[in-house]
């Protein structure tokens, strides 16, 4: 290698040099932008004015979004929250009938494993529509919109969190649906862990990354 | 309450790290300027490398859809762990750097 004093070396070192000031300047914000998140209540306040209120009101079906299963078959935590929601609206009397969806993985249905909880929740057979197909939300709004064609234009109390209900309700109301948001109750604005509010954080760039990539990508 | 204890703690540690560095190990004050513009550094280059790694994973999935026709989720590349080996090549880098700057 030649040495810093030859000129491809002076020009290698200065490059080097921009490369670190750079790395130092992203490095300091990333860290004050870090203390931000995890140190003050600015994270739960986003979160609240990203989110949307609930409507709940009489419609022609629930319809509860997927979240994940693992494949021995047990709902992930969010997937558990949203499903005994819907369950809940349902038995309040909300709508005639339940819609669980959730992809196979691995040999595990989602939206199986939900309807046969719903089942040992005393929600009749008759009222639970399964749902295997989607694995994207936009995928999910389009399996909604066919297997509910029979109703126009359908109304759909929409199970999701918090944060992704408006993104979705975009998703759905495309599809020609009335949507009344059903955001599932989480306390995620009021936490104070900052590890919490780190994670928090990262979901919410997340759904903006993917409301980015919607807009972008997938043109909606 | 808990980000005050943290920060409490994390301040007090700070402290203790300080003092036993100047007085035990006999470090200069004046060294610790650079070794936290080194903390920086590696901060953004390990962040820089993230993104660089979230967008080729974001690539790679969009074109397996492509290819193999089957659902690959995005959030594959979401995984905490790629940020921690996203730090393991930024600190390859780094030293790599110091190096490249000696000769």
């Amino acid at each position: 290698m030649e040495a810093a004093t030859h000129p491809r070396g002076v020009v290698r070192v200065a490059a080097i040099g921009r490369v670190r000031a750079t790395a130092r300047a992203a490095g300091a914000a990333a860290l004050a932008a870090y203390f931000v998140c995890a140190f003050t209540p600015l994270t739960g306040a986003v979160y609240r004015a990203l989110a949307m209120e609930a409507e709940l009101r009489p419609a022609d079906a629930i319809v509860v979004l997927g979240a994940g299963v693992t494949p021995e078959g047990e709902l992930s935590g969010n997937s558990l929250r949203r499903t005994v929601y819907g369950i809940r609206l349902y038995r309040r009397g909300l709508a005639p009938r339940i819609m669980l969806l959730g992809p196979e993985k691995e040999g595990t249905v989602e939206a199986e494993v939900r309807a046969r909880l719903a089942a040992d929740l005393g929600v009749p057979a008759a009222a639970v529509i399964v749902e295997p197909g989607g694995h994207t939300t936009r995928d999910e709004a389009r399996l909604v919109a066919e297997r509910l064609s029979a109703f126009r234009p359908v109304t759909v109390l929409l199970v999701t969190n918090l944060h992704h209900i408006p993104r979705a309700r975009l998703q759905f109301e495309k599809e020609g649906m009335v949507v009344a948001p059903a955001p599932v109750p989480e306390d995620s604005a009021r936490i104070e862990r900052p590890q919490h509010r780190i994670a928090l954080a990262i979901s919410l760039v997340q759904e903006l990354a993917a409301r980015a990539y919607n807009r972008i990508v997938a043109g909606s | 309450m808990e980000p005050i204890y943290l920060l409490l703690l994390f301040g007090a540690t700070s402290s203790a790290l300080y003092l036993a560095a100047t007085r035990r190990l006999g470090l200069r004050h004046a060294g610790l300027r650079p070794a936290l513009e080194r903390v920086l550094e590696c901060v953004g280059l390990t962040l820089a490398i993230a993104a660089l790694n979230l967008a080729a994973g974001v690539l790679l999935v969009l074109a397996l859809r492509r290819l193999t026709g089957a659902f690959v989720s995005l959030y594959l590349n979401t995984d905490g762990t790629l940020l921690a080996l996203s730090l393991l090549q930024a600190v390859a880098l780094q030293w790599w750097m110091k190096d490249g700057e000696g000769k």
